[in-house]
């Protein structure tokens, strides 16, 4: 017995062993530490003696069974938290520990006894209420993260739809221009397919001045995070010469970084070709679609002004077409228009391209030509212009024939303001119509 | 082996009634609720024909797993049956729950719970051991209860194929939840008709069934 009890000291678990009255024969260290009785004072005594009245009714009534039937039992800590009045070694007494106990039957010596096991379940309760709870809050999260989830897939589908809809262009790109995502509409709009240009600044679609022009841009808006609008040029991959205009905010990453933009390609070719006939309208004579009157005077006031520091001699030529009224009358109406417009492109032909000729008025034009050169010079292309328009007009049942007036003003010669350079060609391309009569 | 009669099947199911009325206070003590559990319909079985059948009657086809506490219990004289209590794992797991107040239900059974569904079983297989005692006169030992969980294909496979089983069907009722499980006892041929010559000798039924007209 000497030996079983300091076996019994030995391990973790509580023993009590019970003979067949109920009396205790083992009470091991770990019950006398934890019931506060060492073992001399609890032999031989009942587990009500020795514990007080303090015990399990169950557990009362499983010793029995134990003792009298051979029966085991397990009291669980769920069903039985607290069975006997134990409390954790040098741990307050408020509280008795939580316990599991297993009793069984042991026979030894011919005579049945009744083994008690007790063990101390605090920590694995502990671990599964921490565990309960880790469930708990993993599975709000998940319950939470499922939300989110949801919430994304609708309002990706929300967009994808609405991007599929739009009737805009609809593009992303990162902050280096690379695109990572068109719209259908914005694939036909560039005639390229996203799979073919991603990972490609789409900058390098333009032509290669506008790429520089509009790479300025596209960082300027990087940098300053601001939006990004720009119309450019852009060849259809089909041919087509397009206006695009681009507009786009920047998109931020996580960290308020600029990660990219979002935003919308249209076509402005239709915009841009209307504009630029308006404007050639403003400046041009619808007939002969030389400069009018209004756009040559400015041109000629750019160009005095410009010669001044240069200090290049400037031409001004007025010409009058003589006996126009004739021809009007004769032919009429229409083949006057034909007769203005001969001359007009004779005389264009005649001067150099960064000379400017206009329409001044009724049969009248005008001619400015930069860097004149000397008298010369400037008598030969006189006579170059005069030559040219004396000949023959094909008027589809005829040929006609018109003469010309010239007169030159020279700047800084005969004047130093375009007031006095017209006042001047204009006086003396009526003496010269004068001395011709 | 010799077949059984209505009669001593009557008797032993009312035997187990009996028992499993004891059960039932013994619960209904602990959980302070109560606790319902239906008279027993008893029958036996072969290994084969019981795993047979628990497949079928699976609500949530073969894949659902069943909980299995058992204990095995001898007599001096040689007799000898393994108990076992089946439950459908997840019915189990929601009483345990319950009685632990618990509604965070986490994959696995925990070591606490297992502990619990051990003391279930326990007392319901002590109780209709009880019966079975008061029917052999003789003392039946039995050992701690043991709790395992497996499908029901594997459920049987350590048992030998040969080994007859009676089978005692109860169903658990416990506030909203319905629970229905088997009480199984194993024993060998030997061991049956030991057993039911002791069944015979207590109700008064002829020793053996009469072959002559």
């Amino acid at each position: 017995m000497k030996c079983d009890s300091l076996l019994a000291d030995c391990v973790d678990t509580g023993l009590i062993l019970l003979d067949r009255a109920g009396r205790v024969r083992v009470w091991n260290r770990w019950i006398a530490q934890r019931a506060a009785r060492p073992a001399a004072e609890a032999l031989a005594l009942t587990l009500a003696e020795a514990f007080g009245a303090h015990i399990d009714p169950r557990l009362a009534l499983v010793v029995r069974e134990a003792l009298d039937f051979g029966w085991s039992a397990r009291l669980s800590h769920v069903l039985h938290p607290m069975p006997l009045p134990l409390f954790q070694p040098g741990g307050e007494r408020s509280e008795r520990m939580l316990q599991a106990i297993d009793v069984t039957p042991v026979d030894t010596d011919g005579e049945r006894h009744c083994l008690l096991q007790v063990h101390d379940v605090t920590e694995t309760v502990r671990r599964e209420i921490l565990l309960k709870q880790q469930a708990r809050q993993l599975r709000q999260d998940l319950q939470r993260l499922s939300r989110a989830q949801a919430e994304l897939q609708r309002s990706e589908m929300r967009f994808r739809e609405l991007a599929r809809q739009a009737p805009a262009g609809i593009f992303e790109a990162d902050s280096e221009a690379r695109c990572t995502f068109l719209n259908e509409r914005c694939e036909q709009l560039v005639g390229h397919k996203l799979a073919d240009i991603v990972g490609r600044p789409w900058l390098e679609l333009l032509p290669a001045g506008e790429e520089v022009r509009v790479r300025d841009r596209w960082l300027l808006a990087v940098e300053s995070a601001t939006r990004f609008t720009e119309e450019f040029r852009y060849p259809h991959p089909d041919g087509r010469p397009l206006w695009m205009r681009a507009e786009a905010g920047p998109l931020r990453d996580e960290h308020g970084h600029i990660s990219g933009f979002i935003g919308t390609v249209q076509d402005v070719t239709e915009f841009h070709e209307r504009a630029s006939r308006n404007e050639f309208r403003a400046n041009h004579d619808s007939l002969t679609a030389l400069l009018n009157r209004d756009r040559f005077e400015r041109h000629l006031r750019a160009a005095i002004s410009g010669a001044r520091e240069v200090t290049d001699r400037l031409a001004l030529l007025f010409i009058d077409l003589d006996d126009f009224k004739q021809i009007n009358d004769t032919h009429g109406h229409q083949a006057g228009d034909t007769v203005l417009k001969v001359v007009a492109s004779r005389v264009r032909r005649v001067v150099r391209c960064e000379d400017r000729v206009a329409r001044y008025g009724g049969d009248e034009f005008a001619v400015l030509l930069v860097d004149a050169g000397d008298d010369l010079t400037l008598a030969s292309i006189v006579a170059k212009i005069a030559h040219a328009v004396a000949l023959p007009i094909n008027l589809g049942h005829c040929h006609v024939r018109v003469g010309c007036s010239i007169g030159v003003a020279v700047y800084p010669d005969d004047g130093a303001d375009p007031h006095s350079l017209l006042i001047r060609a204009d006086q003396r391309m009526y003496g010269a119509k004068r001395g011709e009569l | 082996m010799r077949a059984f009669t209505a009669l001593e099947m009557d008797a032993l199911t009312e035997a187990f009634n009996l028992s499993l009325g004891e059960a039932t206070a013994a619960f209904s003590a602990i959980v302070r609720e109560e606790i319902e559990l239906s008279v027993p319909v008893v029958e036996f079985v072969s290994r084969d024909e019981l795993a047979c059948r628990l497949q079928s009657g699976q609500a949530g086809g073969v894949e659902d797993r069943l909980c299995r506490i058992s204990q095995h219990f001898h007599t001096g004289d040689g007799f000898a049956t393994d108990a076992l209590l089946l439950f459908p794992e997840q019915g189990s797991l929601e009483i345990v729950r319950r009685m632990l107040g618990e509604d965070t239900s986490v994959e696995q059974i925990t070591e606490l719970e297992q502990d619990a569904l051990a003391e279930i079983g326990n007392i319901i297989i002590n109780s209709c051991m009880s019966s079975l005692a008061d029917l052999f006169g003789s003392e039946i030992t039995g050992s701690l209860p043991r709790v395992q969980s497996s499908s029901v294909a594997r459920l049987l496979e350590d048992k030998s194929p040969e080994s007859l089983i009676l089978v005692a069907r109860i169903g658990m009722r416990m506030s909203a939840h319905n629970l229905s499980g088997f009480v199984l006892f194993l024993m060998d041929v030997p061991s049956i008709d030991h057993f039911m010559g002791q069944v015979s000798r207590l109700f008064g039924l002829p020793e053996a069934p009469a072959e002559q007209p």
